[in-house]
Parts: structure tokens; sequence; C-alpha cells
């Protein structure tokens, strides 16, 4: 896979032709619309080095010790034993042969259908028991306090953010996925679109030093309303006066700065996208998850055109705070999940990018190996999930826990100590993603208390 | 005052209802136009007698104050307010009882009409809209961003009247005393299930099942103390190492999950299933609580033996008890209504009336509100520091503000307005998490950033929604105005000669608006620009009634600028 930041003269001269190819549309001239939509199309599956990472954040901690569970007898046994009411039957589970053998059998949720399916196909891989770590830590350093934590385990916020930033340890620290989007977004050809693009709110992983989050849409970006005609030009101007009027307070120029990006941005995202074909690919109906992840697929659709080489998305699926009532809850959680994920890759497919895009599932924690009668309670460790043809996948990485409560994996009530760090996972998304390698640990600053800095997911 | 009246009523009104209400220092007489029967509507004029001391310093004096502490000023309660002072204005609303919603609910029931969510909706906006108990409704509101529980959450979805007894709940409470609201959203079955203390029961070690720690936890971290020790104005209290302090640790959690076992709906007939009451207390069974001795924030030893009622009774004083409850309260509700950026002095003023409201009281929230509305910083912060001063508006408090000034109605006599999120990022109990729509420490990256400041609002503030919340105050105006000919019977429609009676003298219309909608703050190239755009609008522009172009173009670029979206 290329790295390099190399100038990509071709890239640049069919991106221009494109751009020439939309105004033309636009224009009425000669070049219809299904003309023009069919070229973006072409380009996008033609273009090579572009790379875009996508992050689905399961909002609310994803018991994912439900999602990947060991099916052989014995390590069977110690889950059954651990979780109790909520266990898996073993019958259910849809097993799965990782192409590394730990010893251990396992097998897929039951509705993970279609993350089964990329599994087996290798297209899928599996992080094993990943959490929010500054370094390695054992148990007995844990109980001893030898080893410096992150600040407040096991609540929300905290650990949404920290797992969302470079470094859990750090206050101030910025979003992992803006902190690589600065570091490539020079190969964007100077786009006024950010590189870093959320299609499910405020987040702070997309919060870099020189890139942020633009905010998209399920159905794309919104145009103000009413400013066609006599009237409504000079209200257009009018309102243009305002946002440009100085203003003393920030509150006020951070207000006016964003309605200026939204207006600017707009015009760019839905011309392009008002000329792109529609995906063949369907996506389930009904599911927001599904419509956040197409609307990715078509900002993908047409990188193209808006001369992106690199981009970030972020995606996020709430509801996995499974408290209570889990048994009822997991199986429509995950079901949304996998189909999404499915359709989302087979869009991919569709636009020949499957092997440029790499969809990366996380979440603040995993979930108490141990029950509480009716549901988990937050934990720390749990396992991420990381799709696309670029991945190593059908395999495993990183070590399982054991099972066992109170083992040496449990820091307390199944709270599982991590056995691999959020940061060498998101490290190794930012390598593929085009980072040196010599730059990994300043974005990272704690990625050299680890021992491997790359986890071999992405090859 | 009879020309007064026939100013504000529509002319040939004869109808007019008379409410009164005598204070300790005077009284106060309120008429409306509206027909005979006083409905609890707003009055068109009220007139306090007796005149306060303790007046606004002018009427954008009054304007702030009621941007702050109501949903949106409207003429007679500046009028009244300027003439009766803030302490009668205090005593007024002390003494207006709550708008709720249920009975709202309970009456469409009554009539054999469905409730769903969508009417909860309804009668949220109703509340706010139309309720006189503006301060109790404002409190209520900023408590829902804090005390959170959702209808987004699938067991709270199909439960719309349950819900709403949420939110009575938060009204009743909101001018009450902190301890005993704690006390009722705890037991609220609403709560119950939003953060799975309902049915939750004692653990059972041989089969490795914990009692659920989720009210545990966030009672501590959301509710009462957070997560650092604070001092009384807010900031970090430090150790010796100059580290901050934890307030708990996870097995404190442990320790109060075990309190919170026990509990399940009213009158169920068995602790785990049973037809649910969603509109009383949750009551305990003492079998399935955890009555070993246990131990609140390291400290405060609960002995073994107590009843369910003693042990959160006991646990609950422990944590209301503790310093951090003032200054953690009082900073999220300044953040609601005042500032997103108060002075640690100004945390502290409010924090230490929390604290003792000058009886003795600890934790009375009608004088915390007093504190907040009337601190030096809320009245003159706009002046004193500008450039920290103040708050992004809520846009869903902007929208109720629009309504409240323009007397909006509809035929219908309902508020059918039944996803304000997909247009503002926010709706009455539709939070995505227990973390509200927003963080209190959120910061946006550029501007606010830079200045070291935090700004919750613009969590919701996105790209899209900055646009779809415009699209929306537009919708509500320009389809909305007298004489409109695409409306129907749930059209909002706003009443407009205040306004229509000015837009042939643009510099009085836009200082006009500038009152209402900006507390008067409303900057000089600001006005010059609206000033412009108005002069050159025609009196008949848009094929429009005479006026109403200018009327409404000014309305909106107000609402819809950086500066009029400022709240200082």
């Amino acid at each position: 896979m290329n790295h390099q930041y190399g100038p990509k003269g071709r890239d640049v001269s069919r991106r221009d032709f494109l751009r020439m190819a939309t105004r033309g549309a636009a224009m009425g001239a000669s070049i219809g619309a299904l003309g023009s939509a069919s070229l973006l199309r072409a380009a996008s599956s033609a273009s090579g080095s572009y790379k875009a990472l996508v992050v689905m954040y399961l909002a609310g901690g994803n018991d994912s010790f439900n999602m990947v569970v060991p099916t052989n007898a014995g390590p069977y046994a110690d889950y059954e034993e651990s979780r109790q009411n909520l266990a898996i039957p073993q019958g259910d589970l849809l097993p799965i042969v990782p192409a590394t053998f730990d010893g251990n059998s396992y097998g897929m949720h039951p509705s993970l259908t279609g993350m089964k399916s990329l599994f087996d196909r290798g297209k899928l891989a599996i992080t094993a028991n990943v959490g929010n770590l500054v370094r390695p830590v054992t148990k007995s350093q844990y109980a001893a306090g030898s080893v410096p934590l992150p600040p407040r385990l096991f609540s929300h916020n905290d650990q949404q953010s920290q797992s969302m930033k470079v470094a859990a340890d750090r206050n101030n620290a910025i979003g992992w996925g803006g902190a690589i989007a600065d570091q490539l977004v020079s190969m964007n050809g100077g786009s006024t679109l950010s590189p870093s693009i959320t299609v499910a709110g405020s987040t702070p992983l997309l919060t870099g030093v020189t890139t942020q989050a633009y905010h998209l849409g399920t159905s794309g970006s919104v145009a103000l309303s009413g400013l066609g005609g006599n009237t409504g030009a000079a209200l257009s101007g009018t309102l243009d006066i305002l946002r440009a009027q100085a203003q003393s307070n920030p509150l006020a120029q951070q207000f006016a700065a964003t309605r200026g990006e939204a207006i600017e941005l707009d015009s760019l995202i839905s011309s392009a996208l008002d000329g792109a074909a529609p995906l063949t690919t369907i996506f389930p109906e009904g599911s927001n998850t599904a419509a956040q992840l197409s609307m990715v697929a078509r900002m993908i659709a047409v990188q193209g055109s808006l001369g992106l080489e690199r981009q970030v998305f972020f995606v996020r699926k709430g509801g996995f705070d499974t408290h209570s009532d889990q048994l009822a809850a997991q199986p429509v959680l995950y079901g949304d999940v996998s189909a999404s994920i499915a359709a989302f890759y087979q869009a991919m497919e569709e636009l020949g990018c499957e092997n440029n895009v790499t969809l990366a599932v996380v979440s603040e924690f995993g979930r108490t190996l141990s029950s509480n009668g009716q549901g988990t309670d937050h934990g720390w460790g749990g396992h991420f999930v990381t799709v696309g043809g670029a991945v190593a996948g059908g395999d495993i990485y990183g070590a399982m826990p054991s099972f066992v409560l109170r083992g040496d994996d449990d820091s307390g009530s199944g709270r599982m100590i991590p056995t691999t760090g959020t940061d060498q996972f998101s490290a190794t998304l930012a390598r593929w993603f085009g980072v040196p390698d010599g730059q990994l640990s300043t974005v990272f600053p704690n990625l050299g208390n680890f021992g491997t800095t790359h986890l071999g997911f992405m090859g | 005052m009879e020309g007064a009246l026939g100013n504000r009523c529509a002319t040939g009104t004869e109808a007019l209802w008379v409410r009164s209400l005598i204070l300790a220092g005077g009284g106060l007489l309120s008429l409306g136009c509206s027909g005979a029967e006083d409905t609890g509507s707003q009055p068109d004029w009220w007139l306090a007698f007796g005149p306060g001391e303790d007046l606004p310093e002018s009427e954008a004096d009054a304007s702030r104050f009621l941007h702050q502490g109501t949903f949106g000023p409207i003429e007679s309660e500046i009028e009244g307010l300027g003439y009766a002072g803030f302490d009668a204005w205090f005593e007024r609303q002390g003494t207006l009882p709550p708008t709720l919603q249920r009975p709202r609910l309970s009456a469409l029931e009554a009539a054999g009409q469905s409730v769903f969510q969508n009417q909860r909706q309804e009668a949220w906006w109703n509340s706010v809209v139309w309720g006189e108990d503006q301060l109790r409704q404002r409190l209520a509101f900023a408590l829902s961003e804090i005390l959170v529980v959702s209808d987004r959450s699938g067991a709270l979805g199909n439960q719309p009247a349950g819900v709403a007894e949420y939110y009575d709940t938060l009204t009743r409470g909101a001018l009450g005393n902190y301890r005993d609201l704690l006390e009722d959203v705890t037991k609220s079955p609403a709560m119950g299930i939003y953060l799975s203390h309902l049915r939750n029961r004692q653990g059972d070690p041989a089969n490795n099942i914990r009692p659920d720690e989720n009210y545990a936890r966030e009672l501590m971290q959301l509710f009462t103390i957070g997560l650092i020790e604070l001092n009384l104005d807010g900031t970090p209290r430090l150790n010796g190492d100059g580290e901050e302090i934890p307030t708990y640790s996870q097995t404190d959690i442990e320790e109060l999950s075990r309190v919170m076992t026990g509990w399940t709906y009213a009158g169920s007939a068995n602790f785990t299933w049973g037809a649910p009451s969603m509109l009383e207390p949750m009551e305990a069974w003492p079998e399935f609580h955890d009555d070993g001795a246990k131990t609140i924030l390291g400290g405060h030893l609960l002995p073994a033996g107590l009843t369910p009622e003693e042990d959160l009774d006991a646990a609950l004083d422990v944590l209301f008890g503790h310093t951090n409850v003032g200054p953690f309260l009082s900073l999220r509700l300044i953040q609601r209504l005042v500032t997103s950026n108060p002075s640690a002095a100004y945390v502290q003023r409010v924090a230490s009336v929390f604290e003792d409201d000058g009886t003795g009281e600890r934790g009375d929230l009608f004088e915390v509100a007093r504190a907040i509305l009337m601190d030096d910083e809320a009245r003159n912060g706009h002046l004193a520091a500008p450039a920290t001063f103040g708050k992004l508006r809520e846009p869903l408090i902007r929208m109720v503000g629009i309504w409240r000034l323009f007397d909006a109605r509809a035929d219908t006599g309902v508020i059918r307005y039944w996803n304000a999120q997909n247009d503002f990022g926010q709706a009455a109990l539709r939070s995505p998490s227990v973390f509200n729509f927003f963080y209190p420490d959120f910061v946006p990256p550029g501007p606010v950033a830079t200045a070291g400041l935090v700004a919750p609002e613009f969590q919701i503030t996105t790209h899209t929604v900055i646009t779809t919340s415009a699209n929306e105050y537009r919708q509500r105006l320009y389809t909305a105005y007298p004489g409109y000919s695409g409306s129907n019977e749930h059209t909002m429609r706003l009443k407009l000669a205040r306004e229509l009676a000015l837009a042939e003298d643009p510099p009085a219309l836009i200082e006009h608006l500038n009152l209402y909608l900006m507390g008067g703050g409303m900057g000089a190239a600001m006005e010059s620009a609206l000033i412009g755009h108005v002069n050159a609008t025609s009196m008949t522009a848009g094929n429009r009634p005479p006026g109403t172009q200018r009327v409404l173009d000014a309305i909106y670029l107000i609402v819809t600028s950086p500066e009029g979206a400022l709240q200082q």
C-alpha cells in the first residue's frame, strides 16, 4: 500500500476535468446530469490513492464480550459462569475460524450475520480487549496503583472523550481523527471542505489543530430556505452583511463562522451530490445507522469531484448502555449494526472503493463480564472491529482475556483490564491512513509506552 | 387604563376577564381580552399597586431579565416589572400555581383520544408559551437538562404520560428544595426505568450477580457532586501535590448501588413483573433490598438493617449535604439561564445562597434562582465584561420566545409541533443520553476555544442545525403573518399589529425589536444594516400586506444573526 504524499499529476488532471464537467452540467451545457454522474462514478472507482477512514462509535459502552464468544468447552464454561443469565447459548453462536489459532474456537453473536460473513471473506478483523490505557497495566499493578491509569475509569463521558483523543491522560488532547486529518490535509489540494466530516453531530474525535469537523445531516447538507426571488436576494445580502460584521464576543464570532461555513460548504456539497447517480446498494430502511453510513457512502462517491484524497468520517449509534433489558436490547442493536455495515461494504464494492475505505467500530468501554441481573455495568476493555478490503481480516488480533471472574484480567466485577491500548489501535489505522511511522509517536504521545505500535490488522 | 386596554384588545372586544392577587406590599390586577372567563392565559394588561422600590433600570434591563428568567419577554411583563419591581415579580412567580402537562394528557384520554409523545410535546409547548408561571417553567426546563430522562430511550418511548409526569415533577419542584426534588426524581418510575434502578435487586454473589450501578453513578456524577472536589466558587479543590481530588471511587459506586435496591412500580403485585404505574412514586419491597451495612462516600456508615426508605433517605442526605452540591448545581443553573462562563465569585455568591437562603435552609431553589438572576453579574455583565459574558441562546427557547412575543395562537388551541429536535437539535426530555444535548464544559473549536471559554449550546449548533433552525424560524414567520393565505387551523398565527404600525418608521421598528428580541443589546453596525435593509424593502414587497415583508425580514434577520443568537 502506498503511504507516500507524492505528486499525483494524473489525479489532479482528472479532477480538473471533472470540475469542468460538473460546471458544464450545472450550466445546462451539453453534458447532461446522467453523463456527468457516470463520469464521477468512473473517477471514484479509479482513484487508487484515495483513503477514507470511517469511525463508527457504539455509544454507551458496547458489551462486546457477547459479540465474540469462546465456543470450546473450557472457556465457554468460564464465560457462562461469569455471565450467568446473559450468556449466549453455545449453539446459537455463529462459528468463525480465525486465521491465527490461539487455542480456542470462537463464535459471533447470532445477530451479526452480515459481519460474520465479512469475517469469513477476510474483510473483517477483530481486535480483542482494547481499552483506554496510559501504558500497559497488570492486575497487580492495578491493585497497587503503581502504574498511571486513565482518569475516571468507567465513567461514560470521560472514557468516551479519552477514547476519541490522542492520549487518555491529557485534558487538552486533540481528537485522534482530527490529528491524523491534520497530518494529511495537505493532500486535499486546498479544498475548503474539511477532511473530517461527522454525520452524527459534535464529536471531540474530529477536533484537530488545523482541521475541524464539518457537520453533515443524514440526507446531505441543508440550504438556507427562502433566499430566492427579489426579496430572498435582499435577505441573503443582509444575512451576509450581518455575519461579516466584527463581533467582540467569541460566541458571536463562533456563530458567524459556523453560519458562513454552513452556507459555503452547502453549495459545494449539494452540487457534488446532485450530480452523482444514486447508489444501487440498498441500505436497511428505517435505520439511522444505515442512513448515516449511506450518507458517508454518497460522500465517498463524490470525493473525486470534490478533489479529496483523505477523509475521516464519524458515525454513531447509541443505545449500548445496556444496564437493563440487555437480552432483549442487544440482538436489536447488533442486527442493526451488522446489516448497516454489510450494506456499507457492499456500497464500497459498488464504487470500487472497498480497498480505499476502512471502517473501524469502537466504543468507550466494554462492559462488566458479570451480570447485574438484567444487564451489565460499565467496564473497561472490549473488542473493536475493522472492516474493509485493506483490512487483514478473518482474524483476531491482540489477546483475548480470560473469561474468569476475579482472574488475572479482571480488575473487579469483570471490568476487564485491556490487553491492547486504544492508542495502539488508533495508531495502526493512522499508519494505514498515511501518517509516516516517524510521526506516529508525535500524534499519539503515549504510544511509546506500548511494545507494539502496529497491530497488524491493516496488513 | 381603559385607553391602554383599548390598544391591546381587538376593536369591539367587550368581554374581559379580571384576576386579582394581593401581595404583602401591594397588589396586582390582571386583565385579559380573550373572553369573559379567565382560562389561565397570559394577561393583556396587569397593574401592580404599591410601587416597588427595586425597579429595573430601564425597559432594556427588564427585557434582559425576562430573557434570562423566563421564555422571553412580552409587553405586559416588561411594563409590569417596570412598575412593580423585581421583588414583586418574584413574589408573584412564587405564588402562581404550576402549569402542568399531565392534566392535559389526561383530558385527552378522557375524551377518548390517543396520547403519544407528540401530545406530550404539545403539552410542553402549551406550558412554556402560555404558562404564567414563567420563572418556574424556565427553571423546570433547565432542570430537565440536568436531571435528564429521555423519551429516546426505548423503554420510555411508549410512556408519554410517565414522561410528562416526570416533567411535572420537575415543574412542581423547580422552586422548592433540591433535597425534596432529588428524592422525587429518585423515586420517579421514569427515572427508575431510564437509569435502571427500578426492579434492581440485591446482589446474588453465589451467582456472580451484583446490583445495577447505573443510577448510583449518575446520581453522584451528574445530579449532585460531580467528579472532583470543588471549592464553593466552583473551582477544583487541589491536594498538596496540586492535583484534583476525585469525589468518589468505584467502591463508593458499588456501595451506593446497594442502597438503590428493592424499588419497583407502585402497587405492583410482583417485584419483577406486573402492570406498571408510571404516575406514582416507586415503592420499596424490603425482601429485594440489600439491607447490609454500607459506607457512603468513604465515610458515612449506613448500619445494617435499615429499610429501603431509610437507606435511601440517609444516602440522599449524605449526597445533598456534600459541599460540592452548591457550586455544582449553581454553575449549571447559571449556565442555563445567564452565562456560559460565570466568574468564580458569581458561582460562589449563588452557591452560598444554596447553602443558606438566609433562613438557614439549604437547597432553596427559589432563592437560588433569585440569586442567579439578581446578581450584579447577571444584571450588568453585558457592560462589565462584554467579551466573556453571555450565552448562546438555546434555539428551542428562542422559538418559544417568538411565539410568546407575538402572542401566537392556532385555531385549534393546540401547538402542534412534535419533532423540534429535527430542527433545533433539542426538544423537551428528548436528549440522546443522560448527558443532555450538550455538556456544561463543551468547547467548540474556533474562536471560543481560542478565548479559553466554554459554550455548551454550540454542541448542538452544528452546520446542519444552524441552518435548519434558521429555516424553521423562517417557516414559522413567513407562513404565519396576518393575512397569509396558505395558513390552516394548526398555524401559529402571529399578532404583528405593534410591529406593522412601525413599518414605515424603520429606526423605530428596529429599536422596538431590539428591545424585545435582544434586550436592547444590538450594536450600532447591526442596527444600521437592519435599518438599511428595511428602508430598501418596499412597503408592499413580496406581495404581502403593507409592511409585512419589512417586519418579517427584520425579525428573521435578528433571530438568525450572530448578535441575536447571543444572549447577554
